[in-house]
């Protein structure tokens, strides 16, 4: 039942009013959906081709590792794609605490010579 | 529609927007990249790429061949491993020398152009189609020493061969083709440019309009097609158990030297006259610098 007695505007009639509290709805339920997904995914960062480049990996389970971004990548058995270990492996964290990371830097060939 | 209504509406479109937009900022990337370095790069990250890119800016003599030998440079195998590896290294770089040679001779007459205020473009022509021939001959010259390289290398260090030939394929395809002409982005040829002679802001734009209208009009355009097929057919061969260098019949050696070589003379000829003297003495003693580059073995 209508409180006031003002005539009803034209996005007032209760077929409009209706839709427009479920539009309301979806926005909030869209935003509250989208609060978990986003504590629950995290961000990771692949190699890029310049550090696979010059970078020495290390081989571990049969694949070749390397520690960039905080985490140890390798490209899985078909080479499609590029994994990272959830948890560093003991021998990988041992070997990184033992040898600094190497890497290749190419116009340093020149002041070798 | 009402005014409320069309609120709403708008509100929704926002925020299924926004929504997107930060799905897309969570999703991990589907492969490695050869751009800029990114947030995770630490400044020995950053020399590095940078080092990298300047090299593959001014070496193409060996085309995909060169690409498998730098891939040597850092591949990590153990130290019994290593002499042999050293050894087959400087093999490649033996089966390269002609063509290396021959890029000597590009950089040294661009070297004296850039000195000189022009650089003679029939000189530079004429040096390039020396480095073409040269490079086309490598992939038959070295087709032994790949075959000994894939008997003495574990499947693991073949995978990790593979991945290293593709990511200088990239990286080399990046500044040497997909680079926009005059871009100045940080990294690009212009940047690095711009750090090595001081450039001024008014050069900076000028050289930039240059090399965007000489590229542009230019008749040479890579084919990258030939270059992704080499390292493709390369990359399926090697990483098997068994390998013949022979069955990798779609050499583009000869090919990236000359796009790589065109690519970089027009560089030097749209910039000299841009150049102050002092510049140009400077820019010169740089590419004297990479005329005298001699790989040495490391077989990491």
């Amino acid at each position: 039942m209508r409180a006031t007695n003002r005539p009803l505007r034209e996005s007032e009639d209760p077929m409009n009013r209706s839709l427009l509290t479920m539009l309301t709805g979806a926005v909030v339920v869209s935003c509250l959906a989208s609060t978990p997904v986003r504590a629950g995914v995290e961000i990771r960062v692949f190699p890029p081709s310049w550090y696979i480049a010059t970078a020495r990996p290390v081989y571990y389970e049969g694949h070749a590792s390397y520690w960039y971004g905080d985490r140890w990548h390798y490209r899985d058995r078909d080479r499609r794609a590029w994994r990272t270990y959830r948890e560093e492996p003991r021998y990988l964290r041992e070997y990184r605490r033992n040898r600094e990371p190497e890497r290749h830097y190419y116009e340093r060939e020149h002041e070798r010579r | 529609m009402g005014v409320h209504l069309r609120m709403t509406a708008l509100l929704l479109v926002a925020g299924f927007g926004l929504r997107v937009a930060a799905a897309q900022a969570q999703a991990p990337s589907p492969k490695a990249g050869g751009g800029a370095p990114t947030s995770s790069a630490t400044p020995a990250d950053d020399q590095a790429a940078s080092e990298l890119k300047e090299h593959h800016r001014h070496h193409h003599h060996g085309g995909v061949t060169k690409f498998i030998a730098m891939s040597l440079d850092t591949l990590g195998v153990d130290d019994a491993k290593r002499p042999q590896l050293e050894k087959l290294q400087s093999d490649l770089h033996a089966q390269m020398a002609p063509a290396r040679e021959a890029e000597k001779d590009v950089l040294r007459v661009l070297a004296e152009g850039v000195a000189a205020g022009t650089v003679d473009k029939a000189k530079v022509d004429a040096a390039i189609a020396k480095l073409t021939t040269a490079a086309d001959a490598v992939h038959a010259a070295s087709l032994e020493t790949l075959n000994k390289l894939h008997a003495i290398l574990s499947p693991a260090e073949r995978a990790a061969l593979v991945d290293k030939v593709e990511a200088h394929w990239e990286v080399w395809r990046q500044v040497n083709h997909e680079e926009a002409p005059g871009g100045r982005e940080r990294g690009g040829r212009l940047a690095k440019l711009t750090e090595e002679v001081s450039l001024t802001p008014d050069q900076v734009t000028k050289i930039s309009a240059a090399l965007k209208t000489a590229l542009a009009g230019h008749p040479v355009k890579l084919d990258s097609q030939k270059g992704e097929a080499h390292v493709h057919a390369f990359a399926a061969a090697f990483a098997g158990d068994s390998f013949d260098a022979k069955s990798v019949t779609s050499s583009a050696n000869g090919d990236l030297a000359s796009r790589g070589a065109t690519r970089m003379a027009l560089f030097y000829e749209t910039v000299t006259p841009l150049l102050t003297p002092e510049q140009r003495t400077k820019l010169a003693e740089e590419l004297q610098e990479h005329a005298s580059y001699q790989p040495a073995p490391s077989g990491k």
